[in-house]
């Protein structure tokens, strides 16, 4: 169960990271809006799972000194990319957490997997990526 | 299930929320109904789950057919669907029914209705499926929640793509 946890804090992590570099590349106001409303949620959910792991009396492991980025974020174009393939890495990372987790705890990762795959829905509409959906959010692959 | 807003059908004098939910309950009982006739297996539990993803998917064929102009929009979502009930019936271990119900929504929505009056029926539809979805999920065995997860939340991004 730790391990699942521990990959989606990694994510979670990785995502507020991520969107701070998102942040300065966006100009429209609602964009930069969303992102930040994103960051928070990832902060959130962060601090949930630092709960849970904390309550297994367990350790997440040290967090990576720095993060390599997939591409270069030089422009509003790739800071979209950007969020889109952190939300999708955040949806991933929470999957594998509803098969150790039951009741609200698996309502919570549900929640945190769907908003993720929803709010990368939205970047794919604003950097007009098609298709929109996919059949199996957080299905790696 | 309560799946779309009440707009007035003129010819037949029902809403289309009222034939929408019949369609699919009558979809739904149907395959219940065959099931308990023709074999001593119970009813999986995402039995249910199945009938919806492929009730949604022939309503949202039948609404491209009728507004062909929605096809763009709509296609992925219904692949989507199937791609749900196909997974679902290897999960079940049976064989995807590939026939459309005659009851399917869509066939209501094609009576006139305007691109947006299906969108929004559609929205409603799948807020509905996907909270169907989420109570599969919480309910299910953790070898299937990964899957039921995954399809709950592709409904609640479906909802998204069609605002």
């Amino acid at each position: 169960m730790t391990e699942a946890l521990a990959a989606a804090l990694a994510a979670e992590e990785a995502a507020i990271y991520a969107y701070g570099l998102i942040g300065v590349r966006l100009t429209a106001r609602a964009e930069v809006t969303a992102a930040r409303a994103a960051e928070l949620e990832h902060r959130e959910r962060r601090d949930w799972l630092i709960n849970q792991i904390a309550a297994l009396k367990s350790s997440s492991g040290p967090l990576p000194a720095g993060y390599t980025l997939p591409f270069p974020v030089t422009d509003r174009d790739s800071a979209l990319d950007l969020a889109i393939k952190i939300e999708d890495g955040v949806a991933q990372s929470w999957r594998p957490v509803l098969g150790v987790t039951e009741n609200d705890d698996r309502t919570t990762a549900l929640a945190a997997l769907t908003d993720a795959a929803v709010r990368a829905v939205r970047w794919r509409r604003l950097n007009a990526v098609a298709p929109l959906t996919m059949a199996f959010p957080g299905r790696a692959g | 299930m309560v799946l779309t807003g009440a707009v007035r059908m003129s010819e037949v004098g029902h809403t289309r929320r009222w034939v929408l939910g019949a369609g699919l309950m009558l979809t739904g009982g149907l395959a219940g109904c065959g099931s308990d006739a023709d074999s001593p297996t119970p009813v999986d539990a995402l039995q249910p789950l199945l009938d919806e993803a492929l009730t949604l998917a022939i309503a949202y064929d039948r609404a491209i057919l009728s507004l062909p102009d929605l096809a763009t929009r709509l296609s992925p979502l219904a692949a989507d669907h199937r791609a749900h009930a196909a997974e679902l019936a290897t999960l079940i271990g049976r064989t995807t029914p590939t026939s459309a119900s005659a009851s399917s929504p869509a066939s209501a929505m094609s009576a006139g209705a305007t691109a947006d009056e299906v969108i929004a029926a559609f929205q409603t539809a799948e807020q509905s499926a996907a909270k169907n979805a989420v109570a599969a999920c919480r309910a299910t065995t953790a070898l299937r929640a990964g899957t039921v997860g995954s399809i709950a939340a592709c409904r609640a991004t479906h909802v998204e793509a069609l605002r």
